[in-house]
Order: structure tokens, then sequence, then C-alpha cells
């Protein structure tokens, strides 16, 4: 097993700081913890459960420059705007990495690629920390993730005693790792991290027979339409895309295009043109988050949209909390299931 | 763990010299809260309960209502909105120190009939003091009709945010709601003073500090809204940030575009801020946008002598046209 001191680590994250963007956990205030660009390892806090957002702002920006229109006398000109630096994340968790998987699948894997995304995965490196433990939250062994997952991650550290098992998972990883001071340690055990509960999840196509059930409007009753639970989601990949005016003068005009993040559970993101809003209800709306991550997605593109993270629980200020809606989607299956057979015999 | 206000917590550790208290009795003290002066007993006694769930029977069963919006116990402990259609279902609600969310926000779900066809519905609402300024507001406002909601009002002693009372809890001196229908509970017997004492150390400091400190602030804001859609005041039909063609702002989730949300949604709210407190509760991020409204309540307050939602007064700088509509600036 390989192992790195803490001091080790710094040097190393200092150097990668040097030559490409760092982005690792950074206290942003009252005890709040934000991935974000550091200048070097001072700026790093390795105290942390789950940082407030996923890494997804980095492969997917909350708010994304596609590109830039400049207008100078009758010249027209097109700018694109696409990532130019490396980035490595730092201390990201196993499940933040694990919902790169679902909007890989829309941006990257499928036809026609999105090339801001793919230019961003290709030049991104994750660096994960294992979590020492599965907060109160955590599913992510429920969805096929874990604790201590490497799979989707470059290099894998396990804080251990004295510093971190390092684990490199890919090439890209291997090639990170060249710089660091590492020693081959033998008796090195990795902590055995207690599991949560297992949630149960019906497949996809057990979904749509419960789609016309009360219980979703009355879950529904209590949500305040707001974005939080989709833009703290790892899988959430909703945008919004708009031409905004940067400068408007008779020199002089210039419109960036903007991809921004959109939530469906907000009141007006179904409203199309002419006023029309076909999810007007809280209800259909807080179905469809639901729907969407574990029927429509993993049928139209193959990953759930969800990784068990839990921080919609977290957050949610009204306690509209996932797995209570897992197991409830259950029973109600479960119910269902007796019927049949009932009427059957 | 279901969020609770911990930013209460967050705040007394920078903030707690605030919490100065004006009154010479022993009733509160800044580590624990309260102690066992009679007012601040804890009441979530059972018999409360069964008042509330009796009164709540007793109007679904008469078709005095058709839905009690109250509280129930939530996944992972503290509570949750309930919305209770079924006289059977009364046995869910309950009242204790986590009694946070102000849930009259959700009588603008209630404005309108059910379906189309059918009559504005009828509704009762479980109301602590400080939500039931947001019921007056309503009122004012033209958004709500009295008869159709009935109040159970509930004498508060103040909620509890991890074995302490919130600091709005602190300062509060409205004990008994501002109306109701039935009350619930005997006033708690406290007798404290909103001095605005948690302004103090903003209003001490120099106009960029100040700047400083909010744009630090609203740096993790990430406009998810949950402050504007919690909040009983906030109910415009389209946002001026929902709107696609916005000339006032950008869709960007950038530092400006932030600071421009908060401090535009707080000049909305000037004078009509209920101080539920419910904006900051729900703030993944703990903003302290309390101060932001309380600012804006003290000038109003000493300015105009109007407190938001203490009666039905409407706000003094909004216009009444001649048809009596009220209109907002």
């Amino acid at each position: 097993m390989m192992f790195m001191s803490h001091s080790s680590l710094t040097a190393w994250l200092d150097e990668l700081a040097g030559e490409r963007t760092l982005i690792a956990p950074r206290d942003v205030g009252r005890g709040h913890i934000h991935l974000r660009p550091v200048a070097g390892s001072s700026e790093i806090t390795l105290e942390y459960d789950r940082p407030d957002l996923s890494a997804k702002e980095f492969l997917f920006p909350h708010t994304e420059r596609l590109m830039q229109v400049e207008k100078r006398s009758d010249q027209v000109t097109l700018h694109d705007r696409f990532l130019e630096k490396g980035q490595v994340v730092f201390g990201l968790r196993p499940c933040d990495a694990h919902g790169l998987v679902a909007l890989d699948a829309l941006f990257r894997d499928r036809e026609p690629a999105d090339a801001h995304y793919t230019r961003r995965r290709q030049k991104t490196a994750l660096v994960g920390i294992a979590c020492p433990q599965m907060w109160e939250s955590c599913f992510c062994t429920s969805l096929g993730g874990a604790p201590d997952d490497p799979t989707h991650l470059d290099v894998l550290l396990t804080a251990v005693e004295g510093g971190y098992a390092v684990q490199p998972v890919t090439n890209q990883g291997e090639a990170l790792l060249a710089s660091a001071a590492i020693e081959e340690v033998t008796d090195l055990s990795l902590p055995d991290i207690p599991r949560n509960e297992q949630v149960p999840v019906l497949a996809a196509d057990q979904w749509p027979a419960h789609f016309d059930q009360e219980y979703w409007s009355r879950l529904g009753e209590r949500c305040l339409s707001c974005k939080l639970c989709t833009f703290v989601c790892p899988t959430c990949r909703c945008f919004d895309l708009r031409d905004e005016p940067v400068a408007s003068r008779t020199d002089l005009v210039l419109i960036e295009r903007m991809r921004v993040w959109d939530a469906c559970t907000a009141p007006n993101y179904r409203t199309i043109a002419g006023g029309h809003n076909s999810r007007p209800l809280k209800g259909q709306r807080i179905r469809n988050r639901y729907y969407c991550k574990f029927c429509y997605y993993p049928k139209d593109f193959g990953p759930l949209g969800c990784v068990g993270c839990g921080r919609c629980i977290d957050v949610c200020p009204v306690n509209i909390d996932i797995v209570e809606m897992l197991n409830t989607v259950y029973a109600m299956h479960q119910e269902r299931d007796t019927v049949e057979a009932e009427a059957e015999t | 763990m279901f969020r609770r206000p911990h930013q209460c917590r967050q705040l007394g550790g920078e903030f707690h010299h605030f919490l100065r208290l004006t009154t010479a009795r022993p009733c509160l003290t800044q580590d624990n809260g309260f102690v066992s002066s009679a007012g601040y007993v804890h009441e979530e006694e059972t018999h409360l309960i069964e008042q509330i769930r009796a009164k709540a029977r007793e109007l679904l069963e008469s078709g005095r209502v058709s839905c009690v919006i109250g509280y129930e116990a939530a996944t992972r402990g503290g509570t949750r909105p309930a919305f209770i259609y079924d006289p059977d279902g009364v046995d869910r609600l309950v009242w204790n120190r986590e009694c946070y969310a102000n849930l009259t926000t959700f009588l603008h779900d209630k404005k309108k009939p059910a379906r189309r066809g059918e009559e504005v519905p009828n509704v009762a609402i479980m109301t602590k003091p400080c939500d039931s300024r947001a019921i007056n507001l309503l009122l004012s406002e033209g958004q709500i009709s009295r008869d159709k909601v009935y109040i159970i009002g509930l004498a508060c002693g103040g909620m509890m945010a991890e074995g302490n009372l919130q600091a709005p809890c602190l300062r509060c001196n409205v004990r008994i709601p501002v109306l109701y229908d039935t009350l619930i509970g005997d006033p708690p017997d406290i007798d404290v003073t909103d001095d605005f004492e948690d302004l103090a150390e903003l209003e001490g400091m120099s106009a960029e500090e100040r700047l400083q400190f909010w744009l630090r602030e609203f740096d993790r804001c990430i406009r998810c809204y949950a402050c504007r859609q919690a909040c009983p005041g906030c109910y415009c039909n389209v946002c001026e940030f929902d709107r696609d063609d916005s000339l006032w702002i950008g869709m960007q989730i950038e530092l400006p575009q932030k600071y421009f949300f908060h401090t535009f949604r707080a000049m909305h709210l000037a004078g009509r801020c209920v101080e539920c407190n419910e904006c900051e509760r729900v703030c993944p991020m703990d903003i302290p946008l309390s101060l932001l409204n309380r600012k804006l309540v003290k000038e109003v307050s000493e300015l105009l002598g109007h407190r938001g939602g203490m009666t039905t007064d409407p706000v003094p700088f909004v216009t009444i046209l001649a048809d009596g509509e009220v209109s907002l600036i």
C-alpha cells in the first residue's frame, strides 16, 4: 500500500497549484466548506464532512460563458470560451465523482457531445478523499457507491495514522502522483467504515405504475419551490441558456451566451412562450424531480440520477426527504404486488 | 440531520454579545437560553397538543375548514409543515419547541380553489406570535380574506435550536399572536425589549466595511431562492428575478447578481418584514439575512412608527387607489 505523509501531501498540493488550477475544500465563512480554487495548501481545510456543494460546478459551472459575440462597426466576431488551464479537484468525496457519471452520459457520451463539458472533463483530474464515516443522511451504498469507492476518481486518498493511504485509479492519477513523495508501506490497513441501512430503490420500469398516486401532491404541498435540492445535487444538470448583453454602444456591441443552472422545482421552469406552464403544481414538479432521477434518466441515458449523497435531505427547509420518498414508493409497490397476487388467487 | 436553524448557534458565537437583555429578571441567560422561570417552562405538555388536535378535529368534522395547516414530526428530528384534511389525521399534529417554520407562507397556496369551479378553501392554521404578523400583512395587502382563515393561535415561549433559544426568540416580546380565533396555551410571562442590539456591530462599521461584510456573506449565496420562497411577504406572481426579459438583473449566479438580489428583496420588504426570521432559517449558507431586513425594520419603525404586521394598517408608503386597491409603490 502506498502512503503519503501530511507534509508530503502539502508539498504535492502546492506543486499542483503551481501548474494547474487547484480546487479544494475551503472555509468560506460561518463554518461552511465549499470546493473553491485555492492558491496553495494553506487555504485548504481538511476538517469537513461533505462540502456544501458537489464538484459538479467545475465541470458544469453554475454560470458558464459559452461564447462572446463582438460587433465593431459592421464586423461581427465570435469568440469561443473554453477552459484552457488544467484543473485538479482535490478533496471531493466518492459520491461527488459518482455524480459525474450522470453528467457524462448527457454532456459527453451522447452525440452531439457538449464541447465545453468535454473539454473541462478532459482537463480535470479528480483526487478524492474517502469519507471517514457515512453521515446520517448518506445512502450511497444503496445506489452502487461507497464511502471509500475509488471507481470514478483518478486518485483516492484515505486518512490513516500520520497521513493518507494513496490509491491511484487511472493513468492520469498515476501521472499526477509522479511528483509526490510516496512511501511503500506494508502494514497499512484501511479503516472499515460502518455502512448505513440499505434503502430500497425500485427499478426504472417499476416507477410508472405509481405516477398517479395522490402521494405526490401531498408531498408537494410543503415544498417551497426553491432550487436548493437541485443546486446541491451532484447529478442535477438542468440549465437555462440566454444571450446577455454586456456592452451596447455605437462603436461596440458585446453579447455573451450564458449557460446557468436551472431547477425543475422552480415554478417557472416549464413556462413556455405564451406563458403556458405544463407543470404548474408543486406535486407535479417534485414528482418530476424524482421520476427524472429514478425512471426517465436511467431509461433514456443509463445512469441513475441519484448517488445517495444525502445533501438534499440535509438542506431542505421543509424536510422533503428522498429516503422517506424511496421507502414510501417501495411500500406502495409492495402493496400493489400484494393486491395483484390476491386478485390472482 | 434535517436542517435545524443552526445558524443561530453560529451567529451566537460571533454575535453573542449583542444579545444583551434589558430586563433584570433572571429568566434568560445566554448560555442555556432559558431557565426554570415560570414563563419559560417547556410547553410541550400533552394537554396543549391535545387541545390543538381537538380544535383541529372539531374544525374539520364540522366542515368549518377543509384543511388544517400545522406541524408534524419530521423524519430526522424536529418538525415540518403538515396539511391535514381528514379528522383522523389530526393525531399527526405536534406542538413543541422545534416548530420553526412560518406556515403562513402556505396560505398563498390556498388563495385559489384547488380545482376549477370549486370555492376558495377555508383553512385553519397553527400560528406562532411572530408568524401571526404575516397574516396581518396579507390581510392589509388584500391577499387573503379573514373569514377564510381560522387562526389557531399559539402562545409561545420561543423556539429552541440545539439546546438554546434561537437568537430572534431571545429579543421577541410578542408572545401571543397579534390576532387569532382561538388561543392555545397561556401567555408566557416574559419581559424583554427589542433594542436592535443585533445591528450594533454593522451600524458601527464604515460604509466600506459594511459593503465588504455583505459581499463576504453573499459570496456563499447560490441563488436558490429559498429565502424568497419561504417568505410570506414575497408573493409576486412573477418575481423580477424570474423574468426572462428582466432588464434589472442578469441570470448569472455571481456576486453582483447575488448582491443585487438580496438588497432588492430587502427593499421590497421594508416596512413589510414581520421579523419571523424564516429567510435566515432556510438559508443553506447561513447568510444573516435578518440583519439586512431588521435594519430596514428599524428605519421604518423610527421614521414612520410602523412595524410590519403588528396591525392590519397598510405599510405607510403604499399607494391606495380610489377603488381601495393597494399598490406597493
